[in-house]
Protein backbone atom coordinates (compact mmCIF):
# COMPACT_ATOMS: atom_id res chain seq x y z
CA UNK A 1 0.00 0.00 0.00
CA UNK A 2 2.71 2.43 0.96
CA UNK A 3 4.59 1.81 -2.28
CA UNK A 4 1.48 2.58 -4.29
CA UNK A 5 1.18 5.85 -2.43
CA UNK A 6 4.85 6.74 -2.99
CA UNK A 7 4.46 6.18 -6.74
CA UNK A 8 1.20 8.13 -6.77
CA UNK A 9 2.83 11.08 -5.03
CA UNK A 10 5.71 11.05 -7.46
CA UNK A 11 3.30 11.08 -10.40
CA UNK A 12 1.36 13.94 -8.88
CA UNK A 13 4.53 15.83 -8.13
CA UNK A 14 5.67 15.40 -11.72
CA UNK A 15 2.47 16.77 -13.20
CA UNK A 16 2.55 19.79 -10.89
CA UNK A 17 5.98 20.68 -12.14
CA UNK A 18 5.48 19.85 -15.78
CA UNK A 19 2.87 22.56 -16.25
CA UNK A 20 1.46 21.15 -19.48
CA UNK A 21 -1.83 20.40 -17.77
CA UNK A 22 -2.02 23.98 -16.48
CA UNK A 23 -2.65 25.16 -20.01
CA UNK A 24 -5.72 22.97 -20.27
CA UNK A 25 -6.84 24.14 -16.86
CA UNK A 26 -6.49 27.79 -17.86
CA UNK A 27 -8.53 27.19 -21.00
CA UNK A 28 -11.23 25.61 -18.89
CA UNK A 29 -11.29 28.58 -16.53
CA UNK A 30 -11.42 31.01 -19.44
CA UNK A 31 -14.37 29.23 -21.02
CA UNK A 32 -16.27 29.13 -17.74
CA UNK A 33 -15.45 32.78 -17.16
CA UNK A 34 -16.56 33.73 -20.66
CA UNK A 35 -20.00 32.27 -20.10
CA UNK A 36 -20.94 35.24 -17.98
CA UNK A 37 -20.50 37.73 -20.78
CA UNK A 38 -23.76 36.95 -22.48
CA UNK A 39 -25.29 40.06 -21.02
CA UNK A 40 -28.04 40.30 -23.62
CA UNK A 41 -29.76 37.43 -21.88
CA UNK A 42 -32.20 37.84 -19.03
CA UNK A 43 -30.82 37.04 -15.60
CA UNK A 44 -32.62 33.72 -15.56
CA UNK A 45 -31.33 32.71 -18.95
CA UNK A 46 -27.88 33.87 -18.08
CA UNK A 47 -27.72 31.58 -15.06
CA UNK A 48 -28.76 28.65 -17.22
CA UNK A 49 -26.15 29.59 -19.73
CA UNK A 50 -23.43 29.74 -17.09
CA UNK A 51 -24.42 26.33 -15.78
CA UNK A 52 -24.66 24.80 -19.20
CA UNK A 53 -21.32 26.11 -20.40
CA UNK A 54 -19.58 25.35 -17.12
CA UNK A 55 -20.75 21.76 -16.92
CA UNK A 56 -19.65 21.16 -20.48
CA UNK A 57 -16.33 22.91 -19.96
CA UNK A 58 -15.57 21.01 -16.77
CA UNK A 59 -16.40 17.76 -18.46
CA UNK A 60 -14.51 18.46 -21.67
CA UNK A 61 -11.37 19.99 -20.22
CA UNK A 62 -11.46 17.43 -17.43
CA UNK A 63 -11.49 14.72 -20.09
CA UNK A 64 -8.49 16.30 -21.78
CA UNK A 65 -6.60 16.32 -18.51
CA UNK A 66 -7.68 12.74 -17.81
CA UNK A 67 -6.54 11.46 -21.20
CA UNK A 68 -3.27 13.33 -21.50
CA UNK A 69 -2.43 12.83 -17.85
CA UNK A 70 -2.93 9.07 -17.90
CA UNK A 71 -1.10 8.76 -21.19
CA UNK A 72 1.93 10.65 -19.94
CA UNK A 73 1.99 8.85 -16.62
CA UNK A 74 2.83 5.52 -18.22
CA UNK A 75 4.49 6.39 -21.50
CA UNK A 76 6.89 9.01 -20.18
CA UNK A 77 8.32 6.43 -17.77
CA UNK A 78 8.91 4.06 -20.65
CA UNK A 79 10.13 6.63 -23.16
CA UNK A 80 12.56 8.21 -20.74
CA UNK A 81 13.63 4.80 -19.48
CA UNK A 82 13.03 5.76 -15.86
CA UNK A 83 11.06 2.55 -15.71
CA UNK A 84 14.24 0.42 -15.71
CA UNK A 85 15.37 1.79 -12.41
CA UNK A 86 11.88 1.82 -10.98
CA UNK A 87 11.22 -1.83 -11.76
CA UNK A 88 14.56 -2.81 -10.23
CA UNK A 89 13.24 -1.54 -6.89
CA UNK A 90 11.23 -3.81 -4.60
CA UNK A 91 7.91 -3.07 -6.22
CA UNK A 92 5.68 -5.22 -8.35
CA UNK A 93 4.12 -4.18 -11.57
CA UNK A 94 0.70 -3.84 -10.04
CA UNK A 95 2.12 -1.34 -7.54
CA UNK A 96 3.23 0.62 -10.56
CA UNK A 97 -0.09 0.57 -12.42
CA UNK A 98 -2.24 1.25 -9.38
CA UNK A 99 0.20 3.89 -8.14
CA UNK A 100 -0.03 5.65 -11.46
CA UNK A 101 -3.81 5.55 -11.34
CA UNK A 102 -3.95 6.90 -7.81
CA UNK A 103 -1.62 9.66 -8.97
CA UNK A 104 -4.05 10.47 -11.76
CA UNK A 105 -6.92 10.58 -9.28
CA UNK A 106 -5.02 13.19 -7.28
CA UNK A 107 -4.26 15.24 -10.39
CA UNK A 108 -7.84 15.09 -11.61
CA UNK A 109 -9.15 15.94 -8.19
CA UNK A 110 -7.07 19.09 -7.92
CA UNK A 111 -7.88 20.29 -11.43
CA UNK A 112 -11.53 19.39 -11.08
CA UNK A 113 -11.87 21.17 -7.74
CA UNK A 114 -10.28 24.30 -9.16
CA UNK A 115 -12.71 24.32 -12.09
CA UNK A 116 -15.64 23.67 -9.76
CA UNK A 117 -14.55 26.37 -7.37
CA UNK A 118 -14.47 28.86 -10.19
CA UNK A 119 -17.88 27.76 -11.39
CA UNK A 120 -19.48 27.95 -7.96
CA UNK A 121 -17.80 31.29 -7.37
CA UNK A 122 -19.34 32.56 -10.58
CA UNK A 123 -22.78 31.38 -9.50
CA UNK A 124 -22.42 33.06 -6.13
CA UNK A 125 -21.26 36.21 -7.86
CA UNK A 126 -24.51 36.12 -9.81
CA UNK A 127 -26.33 35.80 -6.50
CA UNK A 128 -27.40 32.23 -7.12
CA UNK A 129 -26.69 29.74 -4.35
CA UNK A 130 -25.90 26.35 -5.96
CA UNK A 131 -28.27 23.62 -4.87
CA UNK A 132 -27.48 19.99 -4.19
CA UNK A 133 -28.48 19.01 -7.73
CA UNK A 134 -25.55 20.94 -9.09
CA UNK A 135 -23.18 19.03 -6.86
CA UNK A 136 -24.70 15.74 -7.91
CA UNK A 137 -24.03 16.65 -11.52
CA UNK A 138 -20.45 17.68 -10.73
CA UNK A 139 -19.83 14.52 -8.76
CA UNK A 140 -20.98 12.32 -11.63
CA UNK A 141 -18.75 14.27 -14.01
CA UNK A 142 -15.83 13.49 -11.71
CA UNK A 143 -16.61 9.77 -11.75
CA UNK A 144 -16.78 9.96 -15.54
CA UNK A 145 -13.34 11.60 -15.61
CA UNK A 146 -11.93 8.80 -13.45
CA UNK A 147 -13.39 6.30 -15.87
CA UNK A 148 -11.87 8.06 -18.88
CA UNK A 149 -8.54 8.18 -17.09
CA UNK A 150 -8.61 4.48 -16.21
CA UNK A 151 -9.30 3.50 -19.80
CA UNK A 152 -6.46 5.58 -21.20
CA UNK A 153 -4.17 4.24 -18.49
CA UNK A 154 -5.08 0.66 -19.36
CA UNK A 155 -4.48 1.31 -23.06
CA UNK A 156 -1.13 2.91 -22.28
CA UNK A 157 0.13 -0.36 -20.88
CA UNK A 158 0.07 -2.05 -24.26
CA UNK A 159 -0.44 0.43 -27.12
CA UNK A 160 1.43 3.31 -28.67
CA UNK A 161 0.64 6.90 -27.73
CA UNK A 162 -0.85 7.74 -31.10
CA UNK A 163 -3.23 4.82 -31.06
CA UNK A 164 -4.09 5.50 -27.46
CA UNK A 165 -5.03 9.14 -28.06
CA UNK A 166 -7.12 8.31 -31.08
CA UNK A 167 -8.87 5.43 -29.40
CA UNK A 168 -9.47 7.33 -26.16
CA UNK A 169 -11.10 10.23 -27.99
CA UNK A 170 -13.01 7.85 -30.18
CA UNK A 171 -14.40 6.16 -27.07
CA UNK A 172 -15.13 9.53 -25.55
CA UNK A 173 -17.24 10.50 -28.54
CA UNK A 174 -18.84 7.12 -29.09
CA UNK A 175 -19.48 6.81 -25.37
CA UNK A 176 -21.58 9.94 -25.58
CA UNK A 177 -23.50 8.69 -28.56
CA UNK A 178 -24.36 5.16 -27.46
CA UNK A 179 -27.99 6.06 -26.83
CA UNK A 180 -28.37 7.22 -30.42
CA UNK A 181 -26.53 4.14 -31.55
CA UNK A 182 -28.96 2.05 -29.58
CA UNK A 183 -31.87 3.54 -31.44
CA UNK A 184 -30.18 2.89 -34.76
CA UNK A 185 -29.54 -0.73 -33.83
CA UNK A 186 -33.13 -1.28 -32.90
CA UNK A 187 -34.22 -0.20 -36.34
CA UNK A 188 -31.87 -2.38 -38.35
CA UNK A 189 -33.03 -5.72 -39.75
CA UNK A 190 -29.60 -7.18 -40.29
CA UNK A 191 -28.94 -9.76 -37.58
CA UNK A 192 -25.17 -9.57 -37.73
CA UNK A 193 -25.21 -5.80 -37.51
CA UNK A 194 -27.67 -6.02 -34.68
CA UNK A 195 -25.53 -8.50 -32.76
CA UNK A 196 -22.44 -6.44 -33.31
CA UNK A 197 -24.22 -3.30 -32.24
CA UNK A 198 -25.58 -4.93 -29.13
CA UNK A 199 -22.13 -6.14 -28.22
CA UNK A 200 -20.61 -2.69 -28.70
CA UNK A 201 -23.38 -1.17 -26.67
CA UNK A 202 -22.60 -3.50 -23.78
CA UNK A 203 -18.84 -3.00 -23.91
CA UNK A 204 -18.52 0.72 -24.61
CA UNK A 205 -19.12 2.74 -21.47
CA UNK A 206 -22.12 4.98 -21.81
CA UNK A 207 -20.80 8.37 -20.81
CA UNK A 208 -24.24 9.89 -21.20
CA UNK A 209 -25.22 8.09 -18.01
CA UNK A 210 -23.08 10.58 -16.16
CA UNK A 211 -24.55 13.59 -17.90
CA UNK A 212 -27.44 14.70 -15.73
CA UNK A 213 -26.64 18.33 -16.36
CA UNK A 214 -29.46 18.80 -18.86
CA UNK A 215 -31.90 17.97 -16.13
CA UNK A 216 -30.11 20.01 -13.53
CA UNK A 217 -30.00 23.09 -15.70
CA UNK A 218 -33.75 23.09 -16.18
CA UNK A 219 -34.32 22.25 -12.54
CA UNK A 220 -35.47 18.62 -12.75
CA UNK A 221 -34.21 16.75 -9.66
CA UNK A 222 -32.23 13.53 -10.03
CA UNK A 223 -32.67 10.80 -7.43
CA UNK A 224 -29.84 9.66 -5.17
CA UNK A 225 -30.66 6.20 -6.31
CA UNK A 226 -29.73 7.15 -9.85
CA UNK A 227 -26.52 8.76 -8.64
CA UNK A 228 -25.61 5.62 -6.69
CA UNK A 229 -26.37 3.36 -9.61
CA UNK A 230 -24.32 5.44 -12.00
CA UNK A 231 -21.37 5.59 -9.62
CA UNK A 232 -21.40 1.80 -9.32
CA UNK A 233 -21.64 1.57 -13.09
CA UNK A 234 -18.53 3.73 -13.38
CA UNK A 235 -16.65 1.86 -10.67
CA UNK A 236 -17.19 -1.47 -12.38
CA UNK A 237 -15.66 -0.12 -15.59
CA UNK A 238 -12.78 1.45 -13.67
CA UNK A 239 -11.94 -1.77 -11.84
CA UNK A 240 -12.06 -3.78 -15.07
CA UNK A 241 -9.90 -1.23 -16.89
CA UNK A 242 -7.28 -1.20 -14.14
CA UNK A 243 -7.23 -5.00 -13.98
CA UNK A 244 -6.68 -5.14 -17.74
CA UNK A 245 -3.92 -2.55 -17.33
CA UNK A 246 -2.20 -4.61 -14.64
CA UNK A 247 -2.51 -7.79 -16.68
CA UNK A 248 -1.06 -6.23 -19.81
CA UNK A 249 1.70 -4.43 -17.99
CA UNK A 250 2.78 -7.63 -16.31
CA UNK A 251 3.37 -9.14 -19.75
CA UNK A 252 5.06 -6.07 -21.10
CA UNK A 253 8.75 -5.75 -21.71
CA UNK A 254 9.89 -2.20 -21.31
CA UNK B 1 24.92 -21.52 -3.77
CA UNK B 2 25.99 -18.78 -6.15
CA UNK B 3 24.66 -15.33 -5.31
CA UNK B 4 23.85 -14.53 -8.92
CA UNK B 5 23.16 -17.29 -11.37
CA UNK B 6 21.93 -17.72 -14.91
CA UNK B 7 20.95 -21.08 -16.31
CA UNK B 8 20.86 -21.43 -20.08
CA UNK B 9 19.57 -17.87 -20.12
CA UNK B 10 18.27 -16.98 -23.56
CA UNK B 11 16.64 -13.90 -24.96
CA UNK B 12 15.34 -13.67 -28.49
CA UNK B 13 13.84 -10.32 -29.44
CA UNK B 14 10.83 -10.78 -31.68
CA UNK B 15 10.65 -7.81 -33.98
CA UNK B 16 7.59 -8.79 -35.92
CA UNK B 17 7.05 -11.24 -38.67
CA UNK B 18 10.09 -13.49 -39.22
CA UNK B 19 12.38 -10.83 -37.81
CA UNK B 20 14.19 -11.79 -34.68
CA UNK B 21 17.40 -10.82 -32.98
CA UNK B 22 19.31 -13.05 -30.62
CA UNK B 23 20.05 -10.93 -27.58
CA UNK B 24 21.45 -13.68 -25.40
CA UNK B 25 22.10 -17.31 -26.20
CA UNK B 26 22.10 -19.98 -23.47
CA UNK B 27 24.32 -18.19 -21.01
CA UNK B 28 25.42 -19.94 -17.82
CA UNK B 29 26.99 -17.74 -15.19
CA UNK B 30 27.65 -18.18 -11.50
CA UNK B 31 28.78 -15.25 -9.45
CA UNK B 32 29.80 -15.90 -5.87
CA UNK B 33 29.43 -13.68 -2.86
CA UNK B 34 32.20 -11.10 -2.54
CA UNK B 35 33.19 -11.01 -6.19
CA UNK B 36 33.55 -8.05 -8.49
CA UNK B 37 32.50 -9.61 -11.74
CA UNK B 38 33.00 -7.83 -15.04
CA UNK B 39 31.16 -8.44 -18.28
CA UNK B 40 33.01 -7.38 -21.41
CA UNK B 41 31.97 -7.56 -25.02
CA UNK B 42 31.55 -5.59 -28.23
CA UNK B 43 28.54 -3.36 -28.78
CA UNK B 44 25.39 -5.41 -29.12
CA UNK B 45 26.92 -8.52 -27.56
CA UNK B 46 24.18 -8.93 -24.95
CA UNK B 47 25.62 -7.35 -21.81
CA UNK B 48 22.71 -5.04 -21.16
CA UNK B 49 20.25 -7.75 -22.13
CA UNK B 50 21.74 -10.06 -19.52
CA UNK B 51 21.55 -7.46 -16.75
CA UNK B 52 17.99 -6.49 -17.64
CA UNK B 53 16.94 -10.12 -17.54
CA UNK B 54 18.39 -10.43 -14.05
CA UNK B 55 16.36 -7.44 -12.85
CA UNK B 56 13.07 -8.49 -14.44
CA UNK B 57 12.90 -5.58 -16.88
CA UNK B 58 12.98 -8.10 -19.71
CA UNK B 59 11.61 -11.63 -19.62
CA UNK B 60 13.73 -14.55 -20.82
CA UNK B 61 12.72 -16.53 -23.88
CA UNK B 62 14.04 -19.59 -22.06
CA UNK B 63 16.33 -20.41 -19.19
CA UNK B 64 16.49 -18.84 -15.77
CA UNK B 65 17.97 -15.80 -14.06
CA UNK B 66 18.40 -15.98 -10.30
CA UNK B 67 19.66 -13.62 -7.65
CA UNK B 68 20.02 -15.14 -4.18
CA UNK B 69 18.17 -18.12 -5.56
CA UNK B 70 15.13 -15.98 -6.40
CA UNK B 71 13.62 -15.05 -9.73
CA UNK B 72 13.75 -11.49 -11.08
CA UNK B 73 10.28 -10.55 -9.87
CA UNK B 74 10.87 -11.41 -6.23
CA UNK B 75 10.28 -8.28 -4.14
CA UNK B 76 12.22 -9.45 -1.09
CA UNK B 77 15.26 -10.24 -3.22
CA UNK B 78 15.20 -6.77 -4.75
CA UNK B 79 15.58 -5.15 -1.35
CA UNK B 80 19.17 -6.38 -1.48
CA UNK B 81 19.97 -5.13 -4.95
CA UNK B 82 21.08 -1.80 -6.36
CA UNK B 83 20.87 -1.26 -10.11
CA UNK B 84 22.40 1.39 -12.33
CA UNK B 85 21.07 1.16 -15.89
CA UNK B 86 23.05 2.08 -18.98
CA UNK B 87 22.88 5.82 -19.77
CA UNK B 88 20.64 6.41 -16.79
CA UNK B 89 17.92 8.96 -17.03
CA UNK B 90 15.75 10.05 -14.16
CA UNK B 91 12.69 12.15 -13.45
CA UNK B 92 14.06 15.40 -14.75
CA UNK B 93 11.90 17.68 -12.62
CA UNK B 94 13.31 16.25 -9.38
CA UNK B 95 16.47 17.36 -7.63
CA UNK B 96 19.14 14.88 -6.58
CA UNK B 97 17.98 14.65 -2.96
CA UNK B 98 14.35 14.29 -4.07
CA UNK B 99 15.28 11.43 -6.36
CA UNK B 100 17.11 9.60 -3.58
CA UNK B 101 14.18 10.19 -1.26
CA UNK B 102 11.74 8.73 -3.78
CA UNK B 103 13.77 5.56 -4.22
CA UNK B 104 14.49 5.34 -0.51
CA UNK B 105 10.79 5.38 0.24
CA UNK B 106 10.22 2.55 -2.20
CA UNK B 107 12.59 0.54 -0.03
CA UNK B 108 10.51 1.43 3.00
CA UNK B 109 13.47 3.17 4.62
CA UNK B 110 12.84 5.43 7.59
CA UNK B 111 12.91 9.17 6.80
CA UNK B 112 15.96 9.70 9.04
CA UNK B 113 17.82 6.91 7.30
CA UNK B 114 17.02 8.42 3.92
CA UNK B 115 18.14 11.88 5.02
CA UNK B 116 21.37 10.58 6.46
CA UNK B 117 22.25 8.44 3.46
CA UNK B 118 21.30 11.16 1.00
CA UNK B 119 23.86 13.46 2.59
CA UNK B 120 26.53 10.77 2.60
CA UNK B 121 25.88 9.59 -0.93
CA UNK B 122 25.81 13.04 -2.52
CA UNK B 123 29.12 13.71 -0.84
CA UNK B 124 30.42 10.37 -2.05
CA UNK B 125 29.60 10.97 -5.73
CA UNK B 126 30.65 14.61 -5.60
CA UNK B 127 27.26 16.20 -6.18
CA UNK B 128 27.01 18.21 -3.01
CA UNK B 129 27.11 21.48 -4.91
CA UNK B 130 24.29 20.46 -7.23
CA UNK B 131 21.80 19.71 -4.45
CA UNK B 132 19.20 22.19 -5.59
CA UNK B 133 19.55 21.62 -9.30
CA UNK B 134 16.77 19.78 -11.13
CA UNK B 135 18.03 16.67 -12.90
CA UNK B 136 17.13 18.09 -16.30
CA UNK B 137 19.97 20.53 -15.82
CA UNK B 138 22.47 17.75 -15.06
CA UNK B 139 25.24 16.86 -17.45
CA UNK B 140 25.67 13.29 -18.67
CA UNK B 141 28.37 12.50 -16.14
CA UNK B 142 26.37 14.06 -13.34
CA UNK B 143 23.44 11.81 -14.22
CA UNK B 144 25.76 8.83 -14.06
CA UNK B 145 26.90 9.99 -10.64
CA UNK B 146 23.42 10.52 -9.24
CA UNK B 147 22.52 7.13 -10.69
CA UNK B 148 25.32 5.52 -8.76
CA UNK B 149 24.17 7.26 -5.59
CA UNK B 150 20.60 6.15 -6.26
CA UNK B 151 21.70 2.56 -6.67
CA UNK B 152 23.29 2.70 -3.21
CA UNK B 153 20.38 4.24 -1.32
CA UNK B 154 19.32 0.91 0.17
CA UNK B 155 22.88 -0.11 1.12
CA UNK B 156 22.50 -3.17 -1.12
CA UNK B 157 24.35 -6.46 -0.78
CA UNK B 158 24.47 -6.76 -4.53
CA UNK B 159 25.25 -4.02 -7.02
CA UNK B 160 24.45 -4.40 -10.70
CA UNK B 161 26.02 -1.64 -12.77
CA UNK B 162 25.68 -1.26 -16.53
CA UNK B 163 28.68 0.76 -17.73
CA UNK B 164 29.06 2.76 -14.52
CA UNK B 165 31.89 4.95 -15.77
CA UNK B 166 30.70 5.81 -19.26
CA UNK B 167 30.48 9.56 -19.40
CA UNK B 168 32.57 10.20 -16.33
CA UNK B 169 35.66 12.40 -16.37
CA UNK B 170 39.02 10.80 -15.55
CA UNK B 171 38.78 11.77 -11.91
CA UNK B 172 35.24 10.44 -11.74
CA UNK B 173 36.42 7.16 -13.24
CA UNK B 174 39.17 6.81 -10.71
CA UNK B 175 36.86 7.72 -7.84
CA UNK B 176 34.29 5.21 -9.00
CA UNK B 177 36.94 2.53 -9.26
CA UNK B 178 38.13 3.24 -5.73
CA UNK B 179 34.54 3.31 -4.53
CA UNK B 180 33.78 -0.07 -6.06
CA UNK B 181 36.85 -1.58 -4.42
CA UNK B 182 35.88 -0.12 -1.08
CA UNK B 183 32.28 -1.28 -1.34
CA UNK B 184 33.57 -4.71 -2.22
CA UNK B 185 35.77 -4.74 0.86
CA UNK B 186 32.70 -3.87 2.89
CA UNK B 187 31.24 -7.11 1.61
CA UNK B 188 29.20 -6.10 -1.42
CA UNK B 189 29.07 -8.29 -4.48
CA UNK B 190 29.34 -6.32 -7.69
CA UNK B 191 28.34 -7.24 -11.23
CA UNK B 192 29.28 -4.67 -13.83
CA UNK B 193 29.58 -4.30 -17.56
CA UNK B 194 32.17 -2.05 -19.10
CA UNK B 195 34.06 -1.07 -22.21
CA UNK B 196 36.99 0.26 -20.22
CA UNK B 197 39.46 -2.55 -20.15
CA UNK B 198 41.86 -0.84 -17.78
CA UNK B 199 39.06 -0.38 -15.29
CA UNK B 200 37.99 -3.99 -15.54
CA UNK B 201 41.61 -5.04 -15.23
CA UNK B 202 42.02 -3.14 -12.01
CA UNK B 203 38.84 -3.98 -10.15
CA UNK B 204 37.38 -7.26 -11.36
CA UNK B 205 38.14 -10.58 -9.72
CA UNK B 206 36.66 -12.49 -12.65
CA UNK B 207 35.53 -11.54 -16.11
CA UNK B 208 33.20 -12.85 -18.78
CA UNK B 209 33.42 -11.98 -22.45
CA UNK B 210 30.18 -11.84 -24.40
CA UNK B 211 29.97 -11.92 -28.16
CA UNK B 212 26.88 -12.08 -30.35
CA UNK B 213 24.81 -13.09 -27.37
CA UNK B 214 27.14 -15.90 -26.37
CA UNK B 215 29.30 -16.21 -23.31
CA UNK B 216 32.60 -16.98 -25.01
CA UNK B 217 35.09 -16.77 -22.16
CA UNK B 218 34.89 -16.86 -18.40
CA UNK B 219 37.54 -16.85 -15.70
CA UNK B 220 40.10 -14.84 -13.80
CA UNK B 221 42.09 -12.38 -15.82
CA UNK B 222 45.31 -14.23 -15.01
CA UNK B 223 44.09 -17.59 -16.22
CA UNK B 224 42.63 -16.18 -19.40
CA UNK B 225 45.80 -14.27 -20.24
CA UNK B 226 47.79 -17.48 -19.92
CA UNK B 227 45.26 -19.44 -21.91
CA UNK B 228 45.34 -17.02 -24.84
CA UNK B 229 49.06 -16.27 -24.56
CA UNK B 230 48.07 -12.63 -24.38
CA UNK B 231 50.01 -9.88 -22.69
CA UNK B 232 47.19 -7.43 -22.12
CA UNK B 233 43.45 -7.58 -21.65
CA UNK B 234 43.01 -5.82 -24.96
CA UNK B 235 45.02 -8.51 -26.67
CA UNK B 236 42.99 -11.18 -24.93
CA UNK B 237 39.72 -9.49 -25.86
CA UNK B 238 40.56 -9.31 -29.55
CA UNK B 239 41.91 -12.85 -29.70
CA UNK B 240 38.91 -14.40 -28.00
CA UNK B 241 36.52 -12.61 -30.34
CA UNK B 242 38.51 -13.64 -33.41
CA UNK B 243 38.64 -17.21 -32.28
CA UNK B 244 34.90 -17.33 -31.76
CA UNK B 245 34.23 -15.75 -35.15
CA UNK B 246 36.43 -18.34 -36.85
CA UNK B 247 34.68 -21.19 -35.11
CA UNK B 248 31.19 -19.78 -35.63
CA UNK B 249 31.03 -17.91 -38.92
CA UNK B 250 27.81 -15.95 -39.14
N1 LIG C 1 14.64 -3.76 -27.18
C1 LIG C 1 15.27 -4.45 -28.13
N2 LIG C 1 14.62 -4.88 -29.21
C2 LIG C 1 15.25 -5.59 -30.16
N3 LIG C 1 16.52 -5.93 -30.12
C3 LIG C 1 17.25 -5.53 -29.08
C4 LIG C 1 16.66 -4.78 -28.02
N4 LIG C 1 17.61 -4.53 -27.11
C5 LIG C 1 18.73 -5.11 -27.57
N5 LIG C 1 18.52 -5.71 -28.76
C6 LIG C 1 19.51 -6.48 -29.55
O1 LIG C 1 20.11 -7.41 -28.70
C7 LIG C 1 21.49 -7.47 -28.93
C8 LIG C 1 22.24 -7.24 -27.64
O2 LIG C 1 22.00 -5.93 -27.19
P1 LIG C 1 22.54 -5.37 -25.81
O3 LIG C 1 21.91 -4.04 -25.57
O4 LIG C 1 22.36 -6.38 -24.78
O5 LIG C 1 24.08 -5.15 -26.12
P2 LIG C 1 25.25 -4.59 -25.21
O6 LIG C 1 26.25 -5.67 -25.07
O7 LIG C 1 24.72 -4.01 -23.97
O8 LIG C 1 25.84 -3.45 -26.16
P3 LIG C 1 26.52 -2.05 -25.78
O9 LIG C 1 27.93 -2.34 -25.50
O10 LIG C 1 26.39 -1.24 -27.03
O11 LIG C 1 25.80 -1.47 -24.63
C9 LIG C 1 21.79 -6.45 -30.01
O12 LIG C 1 21.92 -7.15 -31.22
C10 LIG C 1 20.58 -5.57 -30.07
O13 LIG C 1 20.31 -5.19 -31.38
MG1 LIG D 1 24.74 -2.20 -23.16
Amino acid sequence: MKKIWVIAQNTFHESLRKRTLYIVLVFGLVVIGASKFFSFLTAQEELKMIQDVSFSAIEFFGALIAIFGALGAISSEIEKRTIYTLLSKPITRYHFVIGKFVGQILILLVNFLLLCLFFVGLLLFKKSVPNIEIFKALFLIFVELLLISSITLALATFTSDAFNIIFSFFLYIVGHLTSYGRQLIERTENIILKGLGDMLYTIVPNYENFAIRDKVVVGVPVSWQYVGKTVSYGLIYIVIAILIGIYCFQKREV
Amino acid sequence: MALIETKELTKIYELGWKKRVVGLNRVNLQIEEGEIFGILGPNGSGKTTCLKLLLGVLFPTSGEALIMGKGPLDVEMKKNVGFLPENPYYYDYLTGPELLKFYGRLFDLAPETIRKRTGELLELVGLNDAKRLALRHYSKGMLERIGLAASLINDPKILVLDEPTTGLDPIGCKETRDLLLRLNQEGKTILLSSHFLSEVERVCSRIAIFHRGNLIELGTLKDLLVQYEASTLEDLFVKSIEKFDQQHPA
